[in-house]
């Protein structure tokens, strides 16, 4: 595992050295504040659309920031040949892609992170008493980052293009937040070919129904078992995608 | 099979198993094809799709504030003391998000009880909509009850649910002017007097303040203690 | 004891554009075997198979047919690359990390355990000559400080078998001067050298061996004293041996 985490370690410094990146957690924190302006039109409830715009901005800039740094993190690697490099030393190749993308997650997390202190304490100052958890909803986001994450890089591996991945991806989180009208359309659908056909594609897709707690958030604090469920759906989903992504890549030549 | 393939079985499977429970617990979103009609339908299944849903209701909120302010241009009809829009435009922000608690109540109280508009029926169908969309909501039942007593000619227990529900940090806030101002045209000067005196004091309701001033001098000089 | 062997060893590249599949030969039934403590010279014109025979070795590449066996273990095999050390042609190094994080990351990944890691990283930097450059980036670093960096990581884990991938290409003859020095250094230790190079005045200063490729065939191995002494003999042998296989003609002179 000490492989994993060299390689964890020098991905994790390459994205915090990206002023790329920097740029988009800036915005993300123009955003926030942007935000806060908006709110004022609210009238009661000012601080509910603060939360909800700030959760927003926060998890569509890691969302983008992730899908932008997945789609690249090999392709890029591959042609400026540094992974010669790297794979001419005892390294596996699950070891190489694992420290990546666990490197570009902890990445952006610090910048969601950052996000979302900077969010919170605006919320406190508002004097926001807090309806759920915000915490949770943080965790909901990182966890959606990391699904979609983990399919930009298996997208990216499979069709080694890097516009065809970042569409393809931005087409799955569009999916992956449309399960309950897949499953409607899938309930009228006539022929029981198409409804087995638009069910299995919507479970292929990731449910981030499951995990956008962000606007579900005024329901109050789910429970232990939802928890554990969501954590195991994230590693789950996760580790199919890497697992898949490790059979694409180690069949490749550099 | 290869090891990858396996551990690609079995990060599905764990996904599939986690899958179950989460369905059987999910937010009850009610599909976008049930959100009304309205101009904005591409806006909200846009925002929706995206997964910002609750982002997609507050959008749709302060349209909604608008449109009882002073009237939105997709929808030329409204504005003025009429609002026939407004039932639908507080069904959208609520199919967005079930749990917009101040989405059934502001609109049920301006439906019900602002001079002018008069629309009992449609503040109750919005506040039948809360009961089944967001039972946990105490003060839906409570505005329910004040239109029922309305409908039965007992404004002296109409008003009595109202201003049992003022304190709580739910009841949207145009609800003490609208209250001051029933008060005021029955002739009850001292509670009018009251609430437009408190309405200066609360630091949220600086929109209203102008107003209580005017309302407050008016009112001194109608009612002597 | 063989530091390395190719038992018929070919390397065909495939590409399908429309149905249409068109093989380039890389490497054609290549049979060679290099002894340890051997410095072995691979000569070769552009598209001959050096860069191929090189990425077999190093296990980026999956030889069509036959084998290829590195310090006993038929490639890929993981384990081994711990025992190599290899310079690429160019420095694909990651130009956001500073010369000692690069270092680091090379001495982690060829398994030298964290207690030894620091010492060995400022041990080489002061080898190469960057013993002042160590916290700059690379980015920062000329195209000679970058080569330095390149052998320095090949070197870093103190390997048996060093290959070196066109090392003095492009370089000032004060620095072909050092390389050189550095591989008769490293004969000297009993490390088995490995290198390919247009170069023939270089290859015949330091090799023991020479092959030369050509079209992907080996097509002449000449030792050290079919040369030694006798001027233009490995010139000789070379224009003999090789054919243009690039698609380039000869230049016409009038």
């Amino acid at each position: 595992m000490n492989t994993v985490k060299a390689v964890f370690d020098y991905t994790f410094r390459e994205h915090v050295r990206h002023k790329v990146w920097l740029s988009a957690a800036l915005f993300g924190l123009i955003l926030i504040a942007g935000g806060l302006v908006a709110s004022a039109l609210a009238q009661d409830e000012r601080a509910r659309m603060l939360l909800d715009l700030g959760l927003a901005a926060n998890e569509a800039i890691a969302m983008i920031s992730v899908v932008f740094l997945t789609v690249h993190l090999i392709l890029q690697e591959v042609e400026s040949r540094a992974i010669f490099l790297i794979l001419t030393h005892p390294v596996r190749r699950w070891h190489y892609l694992l420290g990546r993308f666990l490197g570009t997650l902890a990445a952006v997390g610090l910048g969601l992170a950052a996000m979302g202190l900077f969010h919170w304490l605006i919320l406190f100052a508002l004097g926001w008493t807090g309806e759920g958890s915000y915490l949770l909803a943080w965790s909901c986001s990182l966890g959606k980052t990391a699904v979609m994450g983990a399919l930009a890089l298996l997208l990216s591996l499979a069709l080694t293009s890097e516009a065809a991945a970042m569409a393809f991806s931005v087409f799955f989180w569009i999916l992956g937040h449309f399960s309950s009208e897949m499953n409607y359309i899938a309930e009228k659908s006539g022929s029981s070919f198409m409804r087995a056909a638009i069910l299995a594609f919507s479970r292929a897709a990731p449910d981030f129904a499951h995990l956008n707690y962000r606007d579900a958030a005024a329901a109050g604090l789910p429970g232990h078992r939802w928890m554990a469920a969501a954590l195991l759906y994230v590693v789950g989903y996760c580790a199919a995608c890497l697992a898949l992504s490790v059979q694409i890549f180690e069949q490749k030549e550099f | 099979m290869s090891r990858p393939l396996v551990a690609a079985a079995l990060g599905a499977a764990l996904a599939i198993g986690a899958d179950v429970p989460l369905s059987r617990q999910a937010a009850t979103f009610p599909p976008l094809s049930q959100l009304p009609s309205t101009p904005f339908a591409v806006q909200d299944a846009s925002l929706a799709s995206a997964g910002l849903r609750a982002g997609a209701a507050d959008i749709a909120w302060i349209q909604l504030l608008e449109y009882a302010g002073h009237g939105l241009p997709e929808l030329p009809e409204a504005g003025g003391p009429v609002s026939p829009s407004l039932q639908k435009l507080t069904m959208r922000v609520v199919s967005l998000d079930p749990r917009f608690h101040r989405a059934y109540l502001y609109g049920a109280s301006i439906l019900g009880w602002e001079p002018g508009v008069n629309r009992p029926e449609q503040a109750a169908e919005v506040l039948q909509e809360c009961l089944v969309r967001d039972p946990g909501e105490k003060l839906c039942p409570l505005y329910l009850a004040a239109l029922t007593f309305q409908k039965k000619g007992d404004p002296e227990r109409m008003l009595g649910v109202l201003e049992s529900t003022l304190d709580d940090p739910r009841a949207p806030l145009m609800m003490r002017p609208l209250l001051a101002n029933i008060y005021k045209k029955r002739g009850d000067y001292r509670k009018s007097l009251a609430l437009w005196e408190i309405i200066l004091d609360d630091e949220r309701e600086q929109n209203d303040h102008p107003r209580a001033v005017k309302q407050i001098t008016e009112l001194k000089v109608l009612f002597k203690p | 004891m063989k530091a390395l062997a190719f038992r018929k060893a070919s390397k065909i590249y495939r590409s399908s554009h429309l149905g249409r599949v068109t093989e380039v030969v890389g490497l054609q039934n290549l049979e060679l075997e290099i002894e340890k403590g051997e410095v072995f010279g691979l000569l070769g014109l552009n598209g001959s198979g050096k860069t191929t025979a090189i990425k077999l070795l190093m296990g980026l590449h999956l030889p069509t047919t036959g084998e290829v066996e590195v310090l006993g273990r038929r490639m890929p095999d993981v384990e081994v690359l711990a025992r190599i050390g290899y310079a690429p042609e160019a420095a694909y190094l990651n130009r956001s990390l500073t010369g000692r994080e690069t270092m680091s990351l090379y001495a982690a990944l060829s398994g030298i355990p964290a207690s030894r890691r620091a010492a060995r990283v400022g041990a080489i930097l002061e080898q190469v000559g960057l013993g002042r450059a160590v916290d700059m980036r690379l980015s920062a670093y000329s195209k000679g400080m970058l080569q330095r960096a390149s052998l320095a990581q090949a070197l870093i884990h103190e390997p048996e078998l060093v290959i070196l991938d066109e090392p003095v290409t492009g370089l000032d003859p004060l620095a072909i001067k050092e390389m050189r020095a550095v591989i008769l250094w490293l004969k000297a230790k009993g490390t088995t050298v490995l290198f390919s190079s247009h170069d023939i005045s270089e290859v015949e200063k330091v090799c023991d061996r020479i092959g030369i490729l050509s079209g992907g065939r080996l097509a002449k191995t000449m030792t050290q004293a079919q040369w030694r002494g006798k001027p233009d003999a490995l010139e000789n042998a070379f224009a003999e041996s090789v054919k243009r296989t690039d698609g380039v003609g000869e230049i016409k002179l009038k």
